[in-house]
């Protein structure tokens, strides 16, 4: 089953013995069946908040408000136990250091053979030869052999691979990759990105990939959200987002990264200030404090979500369509 | 000029590690050289980037080069000394500083940010009249607000713990600055922070500094020269702009292709290298890069390239480097090209 996705209004709160931490606010997303959704932004911007919430993994101190829909369902007026038969069968997470995913003690064969556990009608013998092909599909060369290999045994990169055959095993109407290659060499970060690549063509649920990479979010995605300090603050088509960014904290991300310079520069350019902090976000745009075109409503009224084509939007009070 | 630092063929032996892979395997294996070799200096002033791979030794050559690792061969010559006894490293060390790799595990996570930041200063005996306004200081020119002096690391995102690390090393004022990885997990905001702020210490202070990374966008505008590493050994150096405009090594070339592009309208088409990076462990025969070159050709199986000149400034270990114009160039982007639709 593959479904749409959409969270509305979505906020979590983080309860600290130092007050709230207001992680995520009011944010908005919908992902189709088919679609690589890219989330970016950078550290602390809740990009991790975010897609746990979807996952239903946060923890204990977190507190959630809005909704999620998966398929027209609104997870939240699920009892916990549907709740959870839902998200362990629909959504699989990989997570940033895939050996944390994989207990060391136990082999890669029989750890996917448990991953397998709601597939009823299967044998044990019928699911490792689905493991076996699952591998093959990751590019794992020697399937069989590698199933009897405890997870050290592993380079980073196949890790990260075997965690992605892992999540596929589940059947996932919706894949969540968090940072998949940021612990990874580039010349493997270049083969994931390409595994993913080839995989969304004949995977029909979705795919949504965090990254702080604006370089792998490039790359990859069909559309993205941009966030900063726990609000999405544009979103749109990966190329109106990379061509034409509208509000002033993509515009100043884009032009921060190395990545697009070739000529060598003599200081890097950087986005001066830092994040408010959580605990008290500011009243008026979140980015205020540090954008270069606040003009007068942007320190006390929170800007609108301007509309500015079919699927792009950017919450600014400079914005116009 | 001479050097401020010059390390001549120098290498390094571990023994293979891991009692697992001794049952595994119960011959009794040889040691190996995990750096095998590698002769390098730097000037003063002067920004060294040492680029390579997980696994290609950078870090134990940073290491090595403090002290914190033995050399089993080669020579260490700093401020026109040789570095050879204990007491040598420890004076050394005294000049220079270590910015290590993953400073979010050395952060003791029963101390708040504010004791932190600003202990290695009181244990080197610094006086430091208000803590809390010097770790405040740090934390802003890290891009952090103030209000995290009385945060625990826990309670910081993944990228924050990482700046308050990078806070620290800098507090230190070093002379020789060894900086491992020193932007991995920080934000491009943010890293420009970091790298300018070196840049400036290093020129108010005049400092050398070798950067350790595998962050090819960002080293490309701080170093004034590159060293490209693979497998503990040195396969390509020279000035920063040549080396990224010509590569000469196809692993060099390799690496620069590999980099994700943001700008979707140039996608790349196919992974530049297929295969895994082999361990120092199992070094292939032959020029070690033979199993994932595109060019590689039979002589490259069996003969090892030796690390020689080309031209005034720059070298290379390859059979068949990579020159403007010539053969080895086009088979090169060709080679990378015909790539397409394969997944390993
Ligand atoms: N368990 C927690 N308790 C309290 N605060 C938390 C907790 N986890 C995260 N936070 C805070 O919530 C905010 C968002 O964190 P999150 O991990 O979602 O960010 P992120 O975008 O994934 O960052 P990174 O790129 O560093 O992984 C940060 O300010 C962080 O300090
Ligand atoms: S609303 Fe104002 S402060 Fe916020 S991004 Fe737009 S111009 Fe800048
Ligand atoms: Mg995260």
């Amino acid at each position: 089953m593959s479904g749409s996705l959409a969270a509305s209004d979505l906020s979590v709160r983080y309860e600290t013995p130092h007050g709230s931490v207001h992680a995520l606010r009011h944010v908005d997303i919908e992902a189709h069946p088919g679609e690589v959704i890219g989330i970016v932004g950078e550290s602390g911007c809740g990009k991790s908040t975010l897609v746990t919430a979807l996952a239903n993994l946060l923890p204990a101190n977190a507190r959630v408000d809005g909704s999620i829909r998966y398929n027209g369902i609104d997870l939240a007026k699920l009892d916990a136990r549907r709740q959870r038969l839902l998200r362990g069968d629909e959504i699989a997470l990989v997570s940033q250091d895939p050996m944390t995913a994989f207990n060391p003690v136990l082999t890669i064969g029989d750890q996917l053979v448990d991953f397998q556990h709601h597939r009823k009608d299967l044998g044990r013998a019928q699911k490792r030869a689905r493991i076996a092909a699952m591998l093959g599909r990751v590019g794992i060369a020697d399937a069989e052999l590698r199933m009897d290999c405890y997870p050290h045994e592993l380079s980073g990169g196949m890790r990260q691979r075997v965690a992605i055959a892992a999540a596929l095993l589940t059947d996932p109407g919706l894949l969540i990759a968090d940072e998949p290659t940021t612990a990874l060499d580039v010349t493997m970060e270049a083969q994931i990105i390409h595994l993913l690549r080839a995989l969304r063509s004949e995977y029909n649920g979705i795919i949504i990939v965090v990254s702080h990479n604006l370089g792998v979010i490039a790359e990859l995605c069909d559309r993205v959200y941009v966030m900063y300090a726990g609000e999405v603050v544009e979103g749109g088509e990966v190329d109106a987002i990379f061509h034409d960014a509208r509000h002033p904290y993509t515009q100043a991300l884009l032009a921060c990264d190395p990545a697009r310079f070739h000529e060598r520069l003599d200081r890097l350019p950087t986005i001066p200030g830092s994040l408010p902090n959580l605990t008290q976000p500011p009243s008026g745009c979140v980015y205020a404090p540090r954008c270069a075109c606040a003009f007068a409503p942007c320190g006390s009224v929170a800007p609108p979500l301007v509309k500015l084509s079919a699927s792009h939007r950017a919450r600014c009070h400079a914005v116009t369509p | 000029m001479s050097p401020l630092l010059t390390i001549d063929d120098l290498s390094v032996t571990f023994a293979r590690a891991g009692l697992l892979s001794r049952l595994v395997n119960p011959f009794p294996l040889p040691s190996f050289n995990v750096i095998d070799g590698v002769t390098l200096s730097l000037m003063p002033g002067e920004t060294l980037g040492l680029v390579g791979e997980s696994g290609s030794g950078k870090t134990t050559l940073a290491r090595t080069i403090l002290g914190l690792v033995r050399a089993a061969a080669g020579r260490i010559v700093f401020e026109g000394r040789d570095v050879r006894t204990p007491a040598d490293f420890r004076a050394m060390r005294r000049r220079s500083a270590m910015m290590f790799q993953d400073p979010v595990a050395s952060l003791s996570p029963r101390l708040r940010i504010g004791t932190l930041l600003t202990e290695p200063q009181i244990i080197q005996g610094l006086p430091m009249p208000d803590r809390r306004a010097v770790a405040k200081a740090l934390l802003a020119l890290v891009g952090l607000p103030a209000s995290f002096v009385d945060r625990f690391p826990h309670e910081l995102s993944g990228g924050q713990a990482r700046r308050v690390g990078v806070a620290r090393a800098l507090a230190m004022k070093p002379h020789l600055l060894l900086a491992d990885e020193p932007t991995a997990g920080l934000d491009v905001s943010v890293q420009g922070d970091v790298l300018n702020l070196i840049g400036d210490l290093k020129r108010e202070l005049g400092f050398a500094a070798m950067i350790v990374t595998h962050n090819l966008a960002m080293i490309r505008h701080v170093s004034d020269r590159l060293a490209i590493m693979y497998l503990g050994r040195l396969v390509e150096a020279g000035p920063t702009q040549d080396v990224f405009c010509a590569p000469m090594h196809p692993y060099t070339a390799t690496l620069i292709q590999s980099e994700p592009i943001p700008d979707p309208r140039r996608r790349s088409q196919n992974p530049a290298v297929t295969g895994e990076i082999p361990s120092v462990f199992r070094r292939p025969s032959g020029c070690e890069f033979h199993t994932r070159c595109p060019i590689a050709r039979d002589r490259c199986k069996t003969e090892a390239p030796t690390y020689r000149p080309m031209g005034t400034d720059r070298m290379v270990r390859c059979h068949f480097p990579l020159q403007t114009g010539g053969q080895e160039r086009e088979a090169f982007s060709r080679a990378s090209a015909n790539q397409k639709g394969k997944l390993t």
